[in-house]
Order: C-alpha cells, then structure tokens, then sequence
C-alpha cells in the first residue's frame, strides 16, 4: 500500500476570530508512529480533532485511510477502522471499568476481551471500580482499552500521558511499541519532548497552528540542536593548536568548555589525550550532547514546557 | 438484531448508572412523588382524600413525565455533551440514535416504576382505583412522554452549558406542573387564566391522562388535544434534528 494512511491538506481551522490551525499539511506513511509536538493551544488538538470527525475544517482537506471524514458514509466507516483516545475522555462516573469495556465491545460488535486488555493497560485489579473512584491516569488507561479494542488500523492519542505517572507512562510507551510491531498507523500528539523522542517515528514540531519543522527526531537535533558541549575542571589545563580547532572555547578559572563541531567522541579523547600529557587531572567532566528539545527551542524560540515557560515569564 | 442488542444492554448501563447506584436520584424519582401525594392528599383535601388522590396522582405522574422529558433527557444531553461523553459515544460505529432511544427507554421504565408505585400506594392508602382502558392509558402515557422528550430534546440541541440547560428544565418543570392542572385544579384560577393554561400541551396532556386513566374517558374524546400533542412532537423533533450536536 503506497497511498499515506493520513492525508491532511492545507488544513485551516477558525474559531469564531480565532485561527486554531493556519494552513497545515502533512501526510503519514503506513505504520508510522507520527507525532504532533508543541505547546498547549499550538494547534494539535484541533488538527486531530478534524482527523477523527469531531471538528469539520474551515477550509483545505482530510483523508484518513482514503476516507473523508467529513462525509457521512466516510465516517461510518472511518469509525471502525480508527481507535481514538481523546485527552478528557469522560465516561459515567457510576460505571464499572468491566462494564465500560463490555459495553463498547458491543457498540464495535467485537468479542469482549476485558479481562485481557484490563490486563494490557495494567487495570486488572482495577476492573470492579467505579469509574468515577479511578486517578486521572487510570481513567486515561481505560480510555486507551477503548481505543485498542476493536484492533484498529490507525490509533489517534491526543496528548495520551497527561496526568499519568510513571507507571502509567510505561504502560503506554509499551502499548505504542507493541502498536507498532503489527504495522498500526499512530498520530500522537504530545507536549513532553520525552515522549516525542521515544516513541515518534517522525515529528511535526507545531507553533501557532503552522507546522514549523518536520522530520525524524535524530535529523531535527543534527540539523537544530546546535552542537555538543564538553564541560570540565582541570587544574593546570592549557589550550594548544591541536585543540582550538575542536571548537569554540571558553575558560573561567580552572573550568572549560568547548562547543564542539562535529562529533564530541572524538573531541573528548583528544582533550583526555592532552590532559594526559599535560599530567594534569580531569575532574568533574560532563558531555552534553544537543537534544529534541535544543532544537525545539532553536525552532520555536520558545520552551516547550509551560512551567518552565511561564516561570521564564515571570522572571 | 445487533443494534437492538446494543440498546437494550445501553439502557440497562443507564438504568444502573444513572438510577440504582444514584441515592439521591433513588429518592428524588420515587420518594418525592410518594410524599407529594401524602402532603397534598391531606393538606389540599377539602373534601375527601380519596377523591383528592385521584386527582392527584396522575398529576403527580403526569409531572414525572414533564420532568423525565426536560431533565432526564433534555438537560442530561447538555450534561453529557458538556462531559465530552457524547463525543465519546459519537467516534464508536453504533447508530446515533441508539444512544438517544436508550435515554428515552431509560426514563421510560423509570416512569412505568414511578406510576406503578403511585398506583400501588394510592389503591392501599387512599383507596384510588385506576379505572381506565390499559392500552388508552399506555398510547396517551407514550404520547405525552414522545411530547416533553422531544421538546425537552431541544433544550438538549440548542443550550451548550449543563447550567443553562439545568436552569431551563427546572424553570419549565416546576412552574408548568402546577399550571397544568397536575397539583391545583386549573379551575381554581380565574377563568381568563384558566382558558390560557388550558393552550399549554402540559396541560392538555395531563387533563387527557387523567380522564382517560382515572375517569375511564375514551381516547377519542381528546382527540382535538392527541393531535396538538402530535404537532408538539413533530415539531420537537424537527428542531432538535436540525440543531442537535454531539460535540
């Protein structure tokens, strides 16, 4: 199968004087784990939203499986095909975990699996209890059983960890690899860099409704992220020709650092190497080497986190 | 059969969920309605309680439907729209309106509850008997429920917040009721008033029940009122087709 599992063209969306998504596209290849990644309100939701149905587009074009979701015998069948896990799943706060999972094999006609997939997104003790009675990230793993079990083709999560701890996270990541193992299409988006770098096959960084940057997560850092730097204490270190050329340096005191061009691996042996025959020792070195989110910030000249965007702010 | 399948396990989901493991509705829905009759049997009964009760009880009925159609279904929608519910329900492949029929089948054998122990309890305690044709009294009892569903439907379709939808349902349930000859009998109001209320499909509805279930009336002698409550229900429907949304 050439033809892309999703096709969004020219994607426009307005809300009343507001602009939600500006003119994206982009398409994903079969069995891709494809994310969104930018800040709350950048336009991912909404281009999510309008990839399953729930939004229709003020202007430019959806295809979802070849299909229109936008039209209504399109949709009837997209419904089957897709799985969906929407960021404020909200399901009746009376149910059982067991009676959700029973009710919605029946709505997609397929035998129920509970006691399986309970086990899967690590709610098998959990299957008695009211939903309303669950942590956000327990509702947030029922909500993912939903969207699995009908064994979909394409699997949409809208920002899937918000809310989960650590072992809810594992829960997912392994969900996502196991996903992608038996060829399923996935859209996630995402605002933890964490998340996009691991599991995201390909990366549409979105800022104020525009794609700005698209690619696999190791091109965006090499050709964003900006170099690697050495960092380190030495007593009695001095610079010599051989060295200079690794890269631009700076000294204060007894601390050095160089933002290396090229590969750092080789420009930390050479600095070993020398201090080696300086005699002098290395204390305290640190190698950081540029990440997703180095080139998230050279990209979107803004940090991805709220946090540590707002306290930026406040400072 | 499938679908069929679905509704009914959809409406038994909602039953429980939404009824058996809510006390405060349990008490709302059956108690109050028990209570009312008590109070108003006694408080309200010049004359004598039985003929006071049955009066009132299918009054008090005929308010359980006005409030099933407002709140149970109308002002409910808003809730689950704005609790992203019907979102939900909306991505899954069932036919839109199973989930729909399942609210309405929901409220409806909560009615049929809610009659039964009215009737039960007017029979022991105040010796009312239900005197009507069983099928006259279920076609007027389904129609008056297709009528405030569908009008309550719209409430559902057009108001966006829980708290509005929750404002209007009881703002039209409350004071209808007791302008629709359901507690006070319309000819306590002054004549001019009287012939206005007498308009109100609440009205129109309750008075057909009544005479229908309690007097032993044949549908055929409201047969001018069946078809204005038709009308109601069509034109109910009609509106909350074209504006209902799921998201």
């Amino acid at each position: 199968m050439n033809e892309p599992a999703i096709a969004v063209t020219n994607l426009v969306k307005r809300f009343g004087d507001v602009t939600a998504v500006d003119g994206i596209s982009f398409d994903v290849a079969p069995g891709t784990i494809f994310g969104l990644l930018g800040r709350n309100g950048a336009g991912k939701t909404t281009t999510l939203e309008t990839c399953i149905g729930l939004t229709a587009p003020t202007s430019g074009s959806v295809r979802v499986l070849g299909l229109d979701p936008t039209r209504r015998g399109d949709f009837a069948q997209l419904k089957r095909r897709i799985g969906v896990q929407l960021q404020a799943t909200s399901l009746p706060e009376k149910a059982k975990a067991a009676e959700i999972l029973d009710l919605y094999a029946a709505y997609y006609g397929v035998r129920p699996r509970t006691a399986e997939l309970a086990e899967r997104v690590g709610l098998e003790d959990k299957l008695d209890r009211f939903v309303g009675k669950m942590s956000g990230g327990e509702q947030q793993r029922l909500a993912l059983a939903i969207a699995l079990l009908h064994d979909p083709d394409v699997v949409f999560l809208d920002e899937p960890t918000a809310g989960m701890d650590a072992f809810g996270r594992r829960i997912l990541w392994a969900e996502v690899e196991r996903l992608k193992a038996a060829g399923k299409t996935l859209v996630l988006t995402t605002h933890y860099i964490e998340e996009a770098e691991r599991l995201c096959d390909e990366i549409c960084i979105v800022q104020a409704g525009r794609i700005v940057a698209r690619d696999t997560a190791p091109a965006l850092v090499a050709a964003h992220g900006g170099d690697a730097f050495i960092d380190f204490a030495a007593r009695g270190f001095a610079l010599d020709p051989s060295l200079d050329v690794l890269g631009r340096w700076t000294q204060k005191g007894e601390r050095w650092q160089v933002f290396v061009h090229g590969e750092p691996g080789r420009a930390l042996g050479a600095i070993v190497a020398h201090a080696n025959a300086l005699d002098v020792a290395i204390d305290d070195l640190d190698l950081h080497r540029p990440g997703l989110e180095d080139a998230f910030i050279a990209i979107t000249g803004e940090a991805l986190d709220d946090e540590a965007a707002s306290a930026k702010a406040a400072a | 059969m499938t679908v069929l399948r679905i509704l009914l396990a959809q409406t038994r989901a909602n039953f429980v969920w939404y009824f058996l493991r809510d006390g405060e509705m349990i008490f709302w829905s059956l108690a109050i309605p028990v209570f009312f009759l008590f109070v108003f049997s006694f408080a309200l009964g010049g004359g004598s309680t039985k003929q006071t009760s049955t009066f009132l009880i299918p009054g008090l009925i005929g308010a359980q439907v006005l409030s099933s159609g407002f709140w149970g279904v109308g002002a409910m929608l808003a809730t689950f729209r704005e609790k992203k519910l019907l979102r939900r329900i909306y991505l899954t492949p069932i036919p839109s309106w199973t989930f729909f029929a399942s609210l309405v089948l929901y409220r409806m054998s909560l009615l049929a509850l809610q009659a039964l122990i009215l009737a039960i309890v007017g029979g022991i305690v105040f010796h009312v008997h239900v005197v009507g044709d069983p099928v006259s009294i279920g076609v007027i009892l389904l129609l008056g429920a297709a009528t405030f569903v569908s009008l309550g439907t719209v409430i559902g379709a057009v108001v966006r917040s829980t708290e509005s939808a929750n404002n209007i349902a009881s703002v039209l349930t409350v004071p209808l009721a007791f302008l629709s000859d359901a507690y006070i009998p319309i000819d306590r109001f002054p004549a001019a008033i009287g012939s206005v209320l007498r308009l109100l499909p609440s009205t129109q509805f309750i008075d057909a029940f009544r005479g229908i279930a309690m007097y032993g009336d044949s549908l055929a002698r409201y047969g001018a009122w069946i078809a204005l409550l038709c009308v109601w229900t069509v034109v109910g429907t009609v509106v909350s087709a074209r504006f209902f949304r799921w998201v």
